[in-house]
């Protein structure tokens, strides 16, 4: 039963993955034994601290999926003005990019084969 | 048992097709009779695919004529061409037949929970049913007009149960889109199947590879029918309809829409390796697949990033993960004709991108059935409503983790072992094809961590507190799913040498296909 697989300038077998892995997560765990042991559950030790400031409800305090990456979005703005505007969500549009597609598709491979 | 084999390919399509117009004469008398019904066919079917995938594989090409004396007999006496319907079935057709019976028992297995308060499950079932026969019927048949059919009937159902749950109007818009692009698409291929049948007064496609001139009509037609399937499986430009469908179907059925768009993959294979085949230009055919896989792969992420609504998301990665598949085999199909490059990375980029398709159908569908668990229990797939639902679904929230690390090619899961096959392979061809492929799938990783973190992880809200795991049938549907994305990563050379392999061999060899059918030829 042959477990790994050859791929070009190197092999791949995931049980000897699976074994370092095992070993790096023992690892992290005695880490983790050696440290603080004076932890206690539902405690002032576990309350949000926000500079002394009342904390609001978890409804009001999460980073919203739209609001994730918003870095990446500003920095390609650009990208994304042009990319988004031919999702119309027209079907017209979808059968004429379909139309030009197969044009171009043709032109390319008739002018492939005129260049022969 | 050998006589079930020889009628195998056949029974698969016959007995799918049969329960489909049984189911609703049965669900009027009684429910679970008409479930037991369901699930017991679609694992005879199941357990014929690989029964019939492992002779296949074993021995030679299966080939089923039908309404022959012998079901070989593929050229009847007195005659030079086939003429009648033939069914046949090679390391390709069976590796596609065993994705389509996994996805469909398991979506049909999730839907009986999940739909159980919906009215006319009768009419979704026979839907579902019909869906899976003509996707079996598209990936067996050895004949053009007939893989046309097959593809109408995936279409058709395809169409109606995205359109199912009529109380929401974007089901309905999201029907009505895909029948427009399904029928523009079919209509393209039907006309370029006349244009071929015009010349040689033949639809059989071992018999058409073994007369190809590759005339001017000849290439009109490859052009028509590779645009209308690469519109069909969703690669960019000529994704938009993919995200708008999928998003809106009931959730086990874009799990079955996805094996719909790598049946269509599987069409452009057979037209262009083995209908075209030597006769092509290979290296220009080659790179008009890589540039799609390419756009399709970096489009389609960068557009997932952007989604706040979850199922839109997952639609846009599988426009993604297509891409990886179209890269791979285009670099296959580029060096066709170059025996060293095929032996030196052509194959291993092709067993890659094969490997991809049935990764890509598990963890695709995995995400798939998440997602509508999610809505299941909170009505919602808009990312920014939701919040610590890991807190009350802990089995969902792993079982979405599994499916986004596979996806984005995290090892030891199914998606790392295929995808290291395309890098490798790739990076011998264009090095510059391998690093985008690396960017493109860190982003995949952003994209889902994106969903893990707005979805799973934060504080609990108060409206999502008595939020519970979703019944039984739908954990045990994505856990089968699940299973077989640690399998296949774990054991990854097991799968390529017993299906990946042999799907790639019947890929490039054009020969052994026309053989099967024309060897009977005087």
């Amino acid at each position: 039963m042959s477990l790994l697989i050859e791929a070009g300038y190197e092999f791949w077998n995931p049980i000897i993955w699976l074994i370092a892995f095992a070993v790096l997560m023992a690892l992290v765990f005695l880490f983790r034994k050696r440290g603080q042991a004076k932890y206690k559950k539902d405690t002032d030790q576990t309350r949000i601290f926000l500079c002394g400031e009342e904390v609001p409800e978890a409804e009001q305090r999460y980073v919203r999926g739209g609001n994730v990456y918003w870095g990446f979005f500003e920095t390609l703005k650009e990208y994304y003005n042009g990319v988004v505007r031919p999702h119309t969500g027209v079907v017209n549009d979808y059968v004429i990019w379909f139309v030009a597609v197969t044009a171009i598709s043709a032109i390319v491979l008739f002018i492939v084969e005129l260049a022969r | 048992m050998s006589t079930l084999i020889a009628h195998s390919s056949i029974l698969i399509i016959a007995v799918t097709l049969a329960t489909a117009f049984l189911t609703p004469l049965v669900g009027i008398a009684s429910k679970r009779a008409r479930n037991t019904l369901i699930v017991l066919a679609l694992a005879f079917v199941a357990f014929l695919v690989v029964a019939l995938a492992r002779d296949v594989m074993l021995n030679q090409i299966h080939v089923y004529t039908l309404g022959a004396a012998a079901p070989d007999l593929t050229i009847p006496g007195g005659a030079i061409v086939p003429v009648r319907i033939i069914l046949e079935v090679d390391g390709l057709s069976a590796f596609m037949g065993i994705v389509i019976a996994i996805v469909s028992l398991v979506a049909v297995i999730y839907s009986m929970s999940a739909l159980k308060t919906e009215t006319g499950q009768n009419g979704f079932y026979t839907l579902l049913l019909l869906m899976a026969a003509g996707m079996f019927g598209m990936v067996f048949t050895g004949d053009l007009f007939n893989l046309f059919v097959f593809l109408e009937i995936t279409s058709i159902s395809g169409a109606a149960l995205i359109a199912f749950r009529t109380k929401f109007a974007d089901s309905q818009e999201g029907g009505f889109k895909y029948i427009v692009v399904s029928a523009v698409a079919s209509l393209m291929i039907l006309f370029a199947i006349g244009l071929l049948y015009s010349q040689y007064n033949l639809l059989n496609i071992g018999a058409l590879a073994a007369t190809m001139e590759y005339t001017m009509l000849d290439r009109i037609a490859l052009v028509i029918l590779m645009s209308a399937f690469v519109m069909k499986l969703g690669g960019v430009p000529l994704h938009m309809w993919l995200s708008d469908t999928y998003s809106v179907a009931p959730a086990s059925i874009p799990a079955l829409l996805i094996v719909a768009s790598q049946a269509s993959l599987y069409a452009l294979l057979r037209t262009s390796f083995t209908l075209y085949g030597v006769t092509l230009d290979q290296s220009v055919a080659g790179w008009i697949i890589i540039i799609v896989g390419l756009l399709s792969m970096f489009v389609g992420v960068t557009m997932a990033i952007l989604q706040t609504d979850i199922t839109r998301l997952i639609a846009y990665n599988c426009v993604c993960e297509s891409g990886f598949m179209l890269v791979g085999l285009g670099v296959g199909l580029a060096v066709l004709a170059d025996p060293g490059a095929l032996d030196a990375f052509g194959t291993m980029a092709m067993n890659g991108a094969v490997f991809h398709m049935i990764n890509h159908a598990l963890f695709e569908g995995l995400l798939f059935l998440v997602a509508g668990a999610i809505f299941y229990r909170i009505g919602t797939r808009d990312l920014n409503q939701m919040c610590g639902l890991g807190h009350t679904m802990k089995l969902t929230s792993v079982l979405f983790l599994l499916g986004a690390l596979a996806s984005a090619g995290i090892p030891p899961f199914n998606g790392f072992a295929s995808k290291i096959l395309i890098y490798e392979s790739v990076y011998q061809f264009n090095p510059i094809l391998t690093m985008i492929g690396i960017l493109v799938s860190i982003l995949t990783l952003a994209v889902f961590m994106k969903v893990f973190f707005s979805a799973f992880t934060g504080a609990s809200l108060p409206r999502y507190r008595d939020v519970r795991e979703v019944p039984r049938p739908m954990v045990a549907a994505m856990i089968v799913l699940a299973a077989g994305i640690i399998f296949f990563g774990l054991f990854p050379g097991l799968v390529l040498d017993w299906i990946v392999q042999p799907a790639t061999d019947a890929l490039v060899n054009q020969g052994a296909y026309i053989d099967a059918i024309m060897g009977a030829v005087p």
